[in-house]
């Protein structure tokens, strides 16, 4: 499966492959128990470049092509999701905000830190909790003078806690939410900033997420990150390329999925015989990779399309809808071939399952990818 | 058979049921999940009940419940907590080969202990024998009026918490019938419990390695007779999958449920509620439709358990079907509830983790098709 990439975009790969399982592979079971964020392997993975793959050489990148980003973030997944959700809210989310956005002195000051791993960003846009009792959250900027006053709480916030800045996203104008909404970028240690707590989740242990919250911090206008009221925009410009950075997770997951278990269809016999010999393991087998093989070529196009600067939102859309049914089945089936062996969380398909889900259910604030596909296409 | 077609007994039951449920095992759900630890507490107010062992006959002090009381009471357990449903469940399964070839002492005994508070677990697979049953290679030596047992039993529900194992292993390796199965009282010396599973979910249930090391038992504790081992299993798990379809309903209902309120107070990017969306209403719909179709058919099972007419391939369907729509439904829910959902301040998240082990225990879906097909094909 040629997949037509480069010669340097199969070197990548090939690079965060050897990395990715001689680095990472022995921590996988301590991050996912404990849920810390792997501080020393964040920097190894910061020594290698990774994180500035996407940006400018000026800012300390190395400016290697948004596919080679998603090769990237596909193969840390395949080896640890939660190590591809650090990568993927730091340079997808947050460092990309600033690059797109920013000003020259907001460049300046934190993305070469950012490429370099010294400081990590977190993206805090979700405010919904259904608990009874949370209440209100939203988070609102008011003008003061020169500055802006925040207040309000945010839910949900990947990086939270081992982040250094946060890019907030507050209202300006409460009247209005669509062109009401404005970008900060607020530095974790501003007075009035705290973590409230820490979110357990289902899995991605080790992307520590947050609830956070703003008391009378106070940001200067330097802090806002591109125009007033024009938050949505940067939300909007974002989100078809974090879509494709979750597919390529995903498809990490799914891909580490499918070779435990075609391993495991190998080794374990049930009535005199590799199970993996039986139609009803091989359907499951067959399926997962053909599955995996029809994502990733259109993940892969995709992501050529964001290079060459074509139109995509349609196409992540379509990617994100496509992937992430075939994700969690892949996921869902790998459990199925390892039977009770594989609901243990010895094993790695219990927890790749856990991590698949995340991928999948966590870009709740955008809009649903069958109605942005639908709406695009049909045109109404 | 809906809510509405069932008999004031029945709707009776259901009532009790759920409102110990949701008094007693809903508010500690996620803490057992989180610590991974037995319900004790709840396991005792069951037995008070008289619930202890649901399928217990009237003549040794049983409730008397038939297959659709059992069902009704196994969903609303399950709503409440799919692992609390997994540990309680285990007295229900252990108790079905008992029934089938125990003798009247040992029947007494063991149902008077159980409805006292006394746990049975079934132990059937071992490490090289799942899906193949008949691959067990513990063994049963007869040595005068006692049989000795040796192997390893694994995935063992409630076997850590047992004071009854219901053994299957083998007496006659040179025959074609070479299981027999027994009933073991776990303090016999030799009976060891082994390593304890960290599973993905049902984590309020107890499942464990249990290791047999020289078990001297009774030759009375032989259940059936011998050889009839590999019968006594399959026809036990042919009258547990009601119940464990059942569970799956209880399950997916709190699911779709959970998913229901939520998308009434959580506001989109267009500033309406989810539920207005009729991408989510569709989902929804989607959801209830298979959660009714499978009720159906598990109800429908039931009800030709209590008839006694031939349900083993309604079974196998049931079971299969109620279990994967579970596994469904409750994805599909998290995925309503995005990141909320996704995080374990939801209960959803759980619903999901515990679902998956509906689909691999009593007879994988996979063994469960083998039935339907081999009862469609046969003649």
């Amino acid at each position: 499966m040629s997949y037509t990439l480069t010669e340097e975009q199969q070197l990548i790969q090939q690079n965060v492959r050897e990395f990715a399982e001689e680095y990472v592979q022995e921590h996988i079971s301590k991050i996912d128990a404990s849920g810390e964020f792997p501080t020393e392997i964040v920097n190894q993975i910061a020594e290698q470049g990774f994180f500035g793959l996407l940006f400018p050489e000026e800012y300390g990148g190395v400016d290697a092509g948004f596919l080679s980003y998603i090769l990237t973030v596909e193969e840390i997944s395949r080896t640890c999701a939660a190590l591809g959700s650090i990568m993927v809210n730091h340079c997808s989310l947050a460092a990309e905000a600033i690059n797109r956005f920013g000003s020259k002195e907001q460049k300046e000051q934190y993305l070469p830190a950012m490429c370099a791993g010294e400081i990590i960003g977190a993206y805090a846009l979700n405010e919904f909790c259904a608990d009874p009792g949370y209440g209100e959250s939203k988070v609102v900027a008011v003008r003061d003078g020169d500055d802006y006053i925040l207040n309000g709480k945010k839910y949900f916030v990947m990086n939270g806690g081992a982040a250094g800045v946060y890019v907030v996203f507050a209202l300006t104008n409460p009247e209005n939410v669509e062109n009401g909404m404005s970008a900060f970028l607020v530095d974790a240690d501003t007075p009035g900033f705290s973590v409230v707590r820490m979110i357990d989740k289902m899995g991605l242990n080790g992307c520590p997420t947050a609830e956070i919250a703003l008391e009378n911090v106070r940001v200067t206008a330097a802090n806002l990150l591109g125009k007033e009221n024009e938050g949505m925009k940067i939300v909007k410009k974002l989100q078809p390329m974090f879509k494709l950075a979750l597919a390529a997770q995903t498809l990490g997951i799914a891909q580490s999925a499918m070779e435990n278990s075609i391993e495991y269809s190998k080794q374990r016999i049930q009535f005199g015989r590799p199970i993996g010999k039986f139609p009803a393991i091989q359907t499951m087998i067959a399926e997962m990779a053909t599955n995996i093989h029809i994502g990733r070529l259109a993940l892969y196009d995709t992501a050529a399309m964001v290079e060459k600067g074509e139109e995509y939102e349609t196409e992540a859309s379509m990617v994100q809808l496509f992937v992430n049914k075939i994700g969690q089945k892949t996921c869902l089936d790998a459990i199925q071939v390892h039977g009770g062996y594989g609901y243990s969380e010895e094993m790695a398909v219990s927890r790749l399952l856990r991590d698949v889900k995340g991928t999948i259910a966590i870009d709740s604030a955008s809009e649903l990818p069958e109605k942005i596909v639908a709406e695009n296409i049909i045109g109404l | 058979m809906s809510d509405a077609l069932l008999s004031p007994k029945h709707l009776e039951i259901q009532k009790k049921a759920r409102e110990f449920a949701r008094e007693h095992i809903m508010p500690v759900a996620k803490e057992l999940d989180a610590k991974g630890e037995y319900p004790w507490e709840i396991w005792k107010k069951i037995v008070d009940m008289g619930w202890g062992c649901m399928i217990a006959p009237v003549e040794y002090g049983g409730p008397g419940l038939d297959s659709v009381s059992v069902g009704l009471i196994t969903e609303e357990f399950a709503y409440a907590c799919l692992g609390v449903m997994t540990a309680v469940g285990s007295n229900n399964l252990s108790s079905y080969p008992v029934l089938l070839g125990g003798n009247k002492q040992i029947q007494e005994k063991y149902f008077k202990d159980l409805l006292a508070g006394k746990i049975a677990a079934f132990a059937l697979t071992e490490p090289g024998a799942g899906c193949d049953a008949a691959a067990c290679t513990t063994t049963a030596k007869k040595d005068g009026d006692e049989y000795i047992l040796n192997g390893t039993k694994c995935f063992c529900t409630g076997g850590g918490v047992a004071d009854y194992l219901i053994i299957f292993a083998v007496t006659n390796p040179d025959s074609k019938d070479k299981l027999s199965c027994f009933l073991v009282e776990a303090d016999r010396p030799g009976v060891i419990v082994g390593n304890v599973e960290h599973k993905l979910g049902v984590r309020a249930s107890n499942t464990t390695e249990i290791i047999l090391k020289d078990v001297r038992i009774p030759a009375t504790n032989l259940l059936g007779k011998e050889g009839e081992g590999f019968k006594m299993a399959m026809k036990t798990l042919d009258k547990a999958r009601p119940n464990v379809a059942a569970q799956a309903i209880g399950g997916a209902q709190r699911a779709l449920d959970e998913a229901v309120e939520y998308v009434k107070t959580r506001i989109d990017a267009n500033g309406k509620p989810l539920a207005k969306n009729q991408f989510i209403q569709f989902k929804l719909a989607d959801m209830a439709m298979k959660l009714e179709g499978a009720r159906q058919l598990v109800r429908h099972c039931q009800v030709l358990k209590d008839l006694e007419i031939p349900y083993t391939m309604t079974a196998a369907m049931a079971k299969a079907l109620s279990t994967d729509v579970c596994v469904e439904v409750a994805c599909d829910a998290v995925e309503i509830m995005g990141y909320y959902g996704y995080s374990k301040d939801a209960i959803v998240e759980k619903i999901m983790r515990d679902a998956k082990i509906q689909q691999i225990y009593e007879g994988t879906n996979q063994v469960q098709r083998i039935v339907i097909s081999g009862q469609m094909l046969r003649s």
